[in-house]
C-alpha cells in the first residue's frame, strides 16, 4: 500500500486555517482513517489533526518502531514508540498501586482509583491499531439488547441486524481471516452465502493440545449447561484469500505501507509479537486505510497538532472551530495555537481523549454523561505448565480460544467472558520468555547448549489463559479533567476514576474456577499466583485476583435514544451539536465480550454514510465560512 | 516434438530462476543486523521477484503437461553459469556482489566475469555448473535472458498454431499455483490455461527482469531495481528524474558490517565436525525446501505453506554458519553451500 510521499508535510497550519473543510477529523487512528477515506472518496475535502508525531510512513520509519521494540528492556504495548511529553500516552509500566485517598498523578493519567488501570492507547499515525492484537470478533446479537434480555447494562439504539452490513464493510477494510462455520455461534448470523475476505487462520498446535483436553467439557451455570469447545478467532491479519469472497471476485490482501512499493505484509508469517508490533505489517494497522485516504489528494493532515478546545456557537450549539496547539518537535514545551474550520467536525481520538477534549472545552452535554460510563475489559490471567511439549511460542500471539461463555441467561447475574489461549506462553503474566532466560542464566547458571535446551524445555510447556471479562457501563467510572493537572502543552490531563463492578467480579471469580477446570482437563499444573501488592489486585468474596486492562475503551460518549440518556445518537452525532460527531469506542453503550475495534469500525462506516448525507443536505456552511 | 522442446526450455527456465536466488540470499544473510538498510530492502525485493518468476515458469510448464523439477540434478550448483554467460557466485555482500547484481538486473551492462585469481575468489572457483537451458538450447543458445524467453514465447505460438491451442494447453488446472498459495511476493501469480495467459506469465518475467530501461522509475513510480543497486554501488541516492550515476544524498553502505563468508563454499571445506554438521543442516533444509516447492508444482500447491517455514529455518541455520570464522581463511567465515542433500525428506504436512 503506497503512502503518498510528502503528504504529511504538504499542508501548513496557515493554509489549513484559511480553508473551510468539509470535515475536520481529530485523530488518525482507525476511526479517523475510515471516516477520512469514506468522505474523501465521496469527493469531500478533509483535514485530519494528529496529536502525535506523523511522518510519511515508509519501511525505514516502520523499522525504527521495530528496532525500538527489539532494543527495549520492557516489551509493553508502547515500547515501539518514542515517549513524547508534548502529547503524552498512558503506559502500563507507569501504573502504581493506589492508596485510598492518594491519587497517583505521577504519569499521564491522574488515577483516582480505587482500581489502578494499566490500559493504554497510542498517539501516533495509525493509533492503537499499531499495537492491537488483531482479534476481530463480532459482538453477539444479545449484546445489543442486554437490558431487555437480562435486565443489565443498556440496550443499543441499533440492533445486530442493522449493524451486520457494516460489520461486513469493516471486515473488508481490516482484511479479516476467518471461516463463517467457525464463527456462527450464540446467534451470530451472516448474510446468506457470506464468506470472510480470507480463509481462517489455523489453530496453533498449543490450541489443539488444549482442545484435546477441553472439547466437550460441560459446565453448569445459572441453571443451564454449556459445552466448551476451542475455536479459532477471526483475525485482522492476512491469510489465504478466499476465492469465493464478494460473489467470486476474491479479495486482494493489503500488504505493508510505504512510500514505495514493498513486497511484504501480504501474509502472516507467524511471528510471535503481533503485540506490540507486527514486523511485516501482515496485521492490519490503520496506516493502510490512512494511506488510501491520502491517495485521494483530498485529505490534508497536520501531525504534532493537539486539538485543545472545541468552540461552539452558543446560539445553535453548532461547532464553529477547533483550537489546536502545535509543537515543533517531539517533547517540545514550545507550541503555537491556531484554529481550523469545517462544515462538520469528527472527534476520533479514542474514548478517553474524546471525553478529555470535550470536558476541557466545557462541553458536558445535556445528559451530563460526557466522560462517564468508562469501560474496558477486565482481563484475568491464569497460567500453568502442560504435561507435554505443546509448541508454545509458535504462531501468532493468539489463534484460538473458548467463546461458549460469552452469552447466556447467566448474564442476568454475572459477566460473560471469552477465553484466549496465549501462544506467547506466560508472556503477559510473567514476562516470558525474557524472565525465564534471566532466571536460567542468573539462578541456574546454565549457558551454551544447556541454556538453550533448558529455555526451550521450560517455555514449550507453558499455557496461559486470558479471560476477557465484560464490564458494564457505570456512571461513576469516569474520565474527568482538572485544571490543576496539565501536560506540558498546558492541555488538561485525563483524571480517571475507576473500579471493577461486582457484576464483573462475579465473572472474574467464575473465570478463575473455569481455569482450574481447564487445567484439570489438560493435566496442567496450576502456577497462577495473584500478588496482593500488584497494582491490579482486587478482591471479591474473600478471594484476591489480579486484573489487567484490555485497551478496549468505551462508553464515555455513549449512544442512545434521547439527549437525556446519551451523548450521541445512533449515528454517533452529538445530540447537542448537530455538526459534531464523537466516534469510536466511546459511543458504545456496552462492550460485550468482543475486542472493540471491529465493532467501532463498523459504527464508523455507518456514521460515514450519514455524514455524507448530512453534508449533501446541510445548508449551514456559508454561515460558518463567513464567520 | 515441439511440445517436448518447449517442456525442456520451460524446465530450463524454472531452473534458471531458481539458480538466481541463492546468490541474493547469500548477500542478504551476510549483512549484519544493523545498517545497510537500503541494501537489505532492495536485495529482498529482488529475491521475491525471482521466486515469482520461478512460479510463473512452472505454471506455464504445467499448463502444457510438464512436470517442473527443482530437486536432484535440477538443483543449482555454484558457480552457476546462466545461458547468457553470466556466472553466478555465492558471495558475501560486497562491491563484487553488487556489480554482479547490476549485471543480472540489466542485460545491457557489460559483463566481466571475476578472474580466477580475483582476491575474493582466491582460487576457490570450481567447475562451472552450466544451466540446463544453455545445454538444451539449439546452436549457440540465446544471448540474453530476455531473448531466451522470447524464443519460448515464439515456439509456444508456433506449437499452438500447429497442434491447436487446446491440444497444447492440456495440463491439469489443479496443478497451477494460484493466488491462494502465492501472493504478495514480487507481484501476483498468474494461472496459465491458454496461450494468452502463458504469454502474460512469460512477459511478466521478462518485463520484471529487464524492466523498462528507458526510465529509472517503474510503473508504480518506484526506482527500478537496477537503479537501486546503482545507489548502493555509488553510495548516493537518485533525486528526481536524473539519469546516469546518482549524485543525491548519501545512501549508507557499509561493506565491513558483514559476515565475510568465503566465495562459493563447498561442504568439503568444512573439516571441523561441528561446522560440517551445521552446514549439513543448512543443506538438508534447503533440500527440504526444494522438495516442498517441487510438490507444490506437482499437484499439491498448498505445499507452499510449509515451504514458508522452511525458508525461515534456512535463514536461521545459515546465520549459524556465517557466525563461524573458518580456520585457514584469515578473516573469513563459513557460509551456506546450497548443495542438494539426496537424503532429505520434506514435511508436506498441511497446517490446514
Amino acid at each position: 500500500m503506497i503512502f503518498p510521499e510528502g503528504s504529511t508535510r504538504r499542508t501548513d497550519h496557515k493554509a489549513a486555517s484559511e480553508t473551510v473543510y468539509d470535515a475536520v477529523i481529530v485523530g488518525a487512528g482507525i476511526s479517523g482513517a475510515i471516516i477520512a477515506n469514506e468522505l474523501s472518496r465521496a469527493g469531500k475535502r478533509v483535514l485530519v489533526l494528529e496529536a502525535g508525531p506523523g511522518e510519511d510512513m515508509d519501511i525505514p520509519g516502520y523499522d525504527d518502531y521495530l528496532s525500538r521494540f527489539y532494543e527495549a528492556a520492557s516489551k509493553d504495548n508502547q515500547s515501539p514508540f518514542a515517549s513524547n511529553d508534548s502529547a503524552p500516552m498512558p503506559r502500563s509500566t507507569d501504573v502504581r498501586r493506589i492508596r485510598p485517598g492518594h491519587p497517583d498523578a505521577s504519569a499521564y493519567f491522574v488515577q483516582n482509583g480505587p482500581f489502578a488501570t494499566d490500559t493504554t492507547y497510542t498517539r501516533a499515525l495509525g493509533g492503537t491499531t499499531l499495537h492491537w492484537e488483531g482479534k476481530t470478533l463480532r459482538m453477539l446479537p444479545e449484546d445489543f439488547e442486554l437490558q431487555t434480555r437480562y435486565g443489565q447494562g443498556r440496550d443499543w439504539p441499533v440492533s445486530y441486524d442493522e449493524l451486520e452490513p457494516h460489520y461486513r464493510h469493516a471486515e473488508r477494510e481490516i482484511g479479516v481471516s476467518a471461516d463463517v462455520e467457525d464463527q456462527a455461534y450464540l446467534g451470530i448470523s451472516f448474510k446468506p452465502g457470506y464468506v470472510y475476505p480470507m480463509r481462517g487462520l489455523p489453530l496453533s498446535y498449543l490450541d489443539k493440545v488444549v482442545a484435546k483436553g477441553v472439547d466437550g467439557t460441560k459446565v453448569a451455570l445459572g441453571g443451564e449447561e454449556y459445552e466448551l469447545k476451542v475455536r479459532p478467532f477471526p483475525q485482522g491479519r492476512n491469510g489465504i484469500p478466499n476465492p469465493g469472497y464478494d460473489g467470486g471476485k476474491g479479495y486482494r490482501p493489503v500488504g505493508a505501507v510505504s512510500t514505495n512499493q514493498v513486497e511484504e505484509g501480504g501474509r502472516c508469517q507467524g511471528n510471535n509479537n503481533c503485540v506490540p508490533l507486527c514486523p511485516v505489517q501482515a496485521k492490519y494497522n490503520a496506516l493502510k486505510t490512512l494511506a488510501k485516504a491520502l491517495q485521494t489528494g483530498r485529505v490534508d493532515i497536520l501531525p504534532q497538532t493537539v486539538a485543545s478546545k472545541v468552540n461552539i456557537d452558543p446560539g445553535n450549539g453548532r461547532v464553529t472551530e477547533i483550537e489546536y496547539k502545535t509543537y515543533p518537535e517531539v517533547n517540545s514545551k514550545e507550541y503555537t495555537t491556531g484554529t481550523v474550520r469545517g462544515r462538520i467536525f469528527v472527534l476520533s481520538a479514542n474514548a478517553i481523549e474524546n471525553a478529555r477534549l470535550m470536558l476541557a472545552s466545557g462541553l458536558t452535554s445535556t445528559s451530563g454523561l460526557v466522560g462517564r460510563n468508562l469501560m474496558d475489559h477486565a482481563y484475568l490471567l491464569a497460567w500453568g505448565l502442560l504435561p507435554e511439549v505443546a509448541g508454545t511460542f509458535r504462531g501468532t500471539i493468539c489463534t484460538g480460544g473458548i467463546c461458549d461463555l460469552r452469552g447466556g441467561t447467566f448474564r442476568g447475574e454475572q459477566a460473560g467472558f471469552a477465553i484466549d489461549i496465549h501462544n506467547d506462553g506466560w508472556g503477559w503474566a510473567m514476562g516470558s520468555p525474557y524472565t525465564d532466560l534471566v532466571n536460567i542464566v542468573d539462578d541456574h547458571n546454565k549457558f551454551g547448549a544447556d541454556l538453550r535446551r533448558e529455555l526451550i524445555a521450560r517455555i514449550s510447556h507453558q499455557l496461559q489463559l486470558a479471560f476477557m471479562v465484560e464490564v458494564l457501563p457505570n456512571a461513576s467510572n469516569r474520565v474527568a479533567v482538572d485544571a490543576s493537572f496539565k501536560d506540558q502543552l498546558d492541555n488538561m490531563r485525563p483524571v480517571i476514576t475507576y473500579n471493577i463492578p461486582d457484576y464483573s467480579m462475579r465473572g472474574v471469580a467464575y473465570a478463575r474456577q473455569t481455569s482450574r477446570r481447564i487445567f484439570q482437563r489438560t493435566g496442567a499444573e496450576d502456577y497462577t499466583m495473584y500478588d496482593p501488592t500488584d497494582y491490579g489486585y482486587a478482591t471479591y468474596d474473600g478471594q484476591g485476583y489480579v486484573i489487567r486492562g484490555g485497551n478496549h475503551l468505551g462508553g464515555t460518549h455513549l449512544m442512545g435514544t434521547t439527549p437525556r440518556n446519551s451523548v450521541v445518537d445512533s449515528h454517533q452525532r452529538a445530540w447537542d451539536h448537530e455538526n459534531l460527531y464523537l466516534v469510536g469506542g466511546g459511543s458504545m453503550p456496552s462492550i460485550g465480550t468482543s475486542n472493540i475495534t471491529l465493532t467501532l469500525a463498523a459504527l464508523c462506516f455507518r456514521s460515514a454514510s450519514h455524514m455524507i448525507t448530512q453534508l449533501r443536505h446541510d445548508t449551514a456552511p456559508a454561515e460558518v465560512a463567513a464567520g | 516434438m515441439s511440445r517436448d522442446r518447449l517442456k525442456d526450455l520451460l524446465q530450463a527456465a524454472v531452473e534458471l530462476e531458481l539458480s538466481t536466488i541463492p546468490p541474493y540470499l547469500c548477500a542478504l544473510y551476510t549483512i549484519r543486523p544493523v545498517g545497510n538498510d537500503e541494501a537489505k530492502l532492495v536485495i529482498r525485493s529482488v529475491v521475491v521477484e525471482e521466486m515469482l518468476h520461478m512460479v510463473l515458469a512452472a505454471n506455464v510448464l504445467n499448463a502444457i503437461g510438464g512436470e517442473p523439477q527443482v530437486t536432484g540434478d535440477h538443483a543449482p550448483r555454484y558457480p552457476h553459469e546462466l545461458p547468457d554467460g553470466v556466472v553466478l557466485h555465492l558471495l558475501p555482500f560486497s562491491p563484487e556482489a553488487v556489480d554482479a547484481f547490476l549485471k543480472v538486473e540489466n542485460p545491457d551492462q557489460s559483463y566481466q566475469p571475476l578472474a580466477a585469481d580475483h582476491p575474493l575468489l582466491g582460487g576457490r572457483r570450481h567447475q562451472h555448473h552450466l544451466a540446463r537451458c544453455a545445454q538444451s538450447a539449439e546452436g549457440s543458445g540465446p544471448t540474453t535472458i530476455g531473448a531466451f524467453y522470447r524464443e519460448i514465447i515464439a515456439l509456444m505460438e508456433q506449437a499452438a498454431g500447429q497442434m491447436g491451442e487446446q491440444q497444447l494447453f492440456c495440463g491439469d488446472p489443479a496443478r497451477q499455483v494460484g493466488r491462494e498459495y502465492y501472493y504478495a511476493a514480487g507481484g501476483r501469480s498468474i494461472i496459465v490455461t491458454d496461450l494468452a495467459s502463458a504469454r502474460n506469465a512469460l512477459q511478466e518475467i521478462v518485463e520484471q527482469g529487464e524492466g523498462d530501461m528507458g526510465s529509472i522509475y517503474d510503473d508504480d513510480g518506484d526506482l527500478a531495481h537496477y537503479y537501486r543497486f546503482k545507489q548502493i554501488k555509488h553510495g548516493r541516492a537518485y533525486t528526481g528524474a536524473a539519469e546516469g550515476d546518482p549524485t543525491g544524498p548519501p545512501v549508507a553502505v557499509d561493506y565491513d558490517s558483514i559476515f565475510a563468508m568465503i566465495a562459493n563454499p563447498r561442504s568439503e571445506d568444512y573439516t571441523d565436525p561441528d561446522l560440517r554438521a551445521a552446514s549439513d543442516a543448512v543443506n538438508r533444509t534447503w533440500s527440504e525446501l526444494l522438495l516442498q516447492i517441487e510438490a507444490s508444482f506437482n499437484g499439491t500447491p498448498e505445499a507452499m505453506l510449509p515451504a514458508v517455514h522452511s525458508m525461515f529455518k534456512l535463514r536461521d541455520e545459515a546465520i549459524v554458519l556465517l557466525a563461524n570464522p573458518l580456520s585457514g581463511h584469515a578473516g573469513r567465515t563459513a557460509g551456506p553451500t546450497f548443495e542438494w542433500d539426496p537424503s532429505a525428506q520434506a514435511d508436506l504436512g498441511m497446517p490446514l
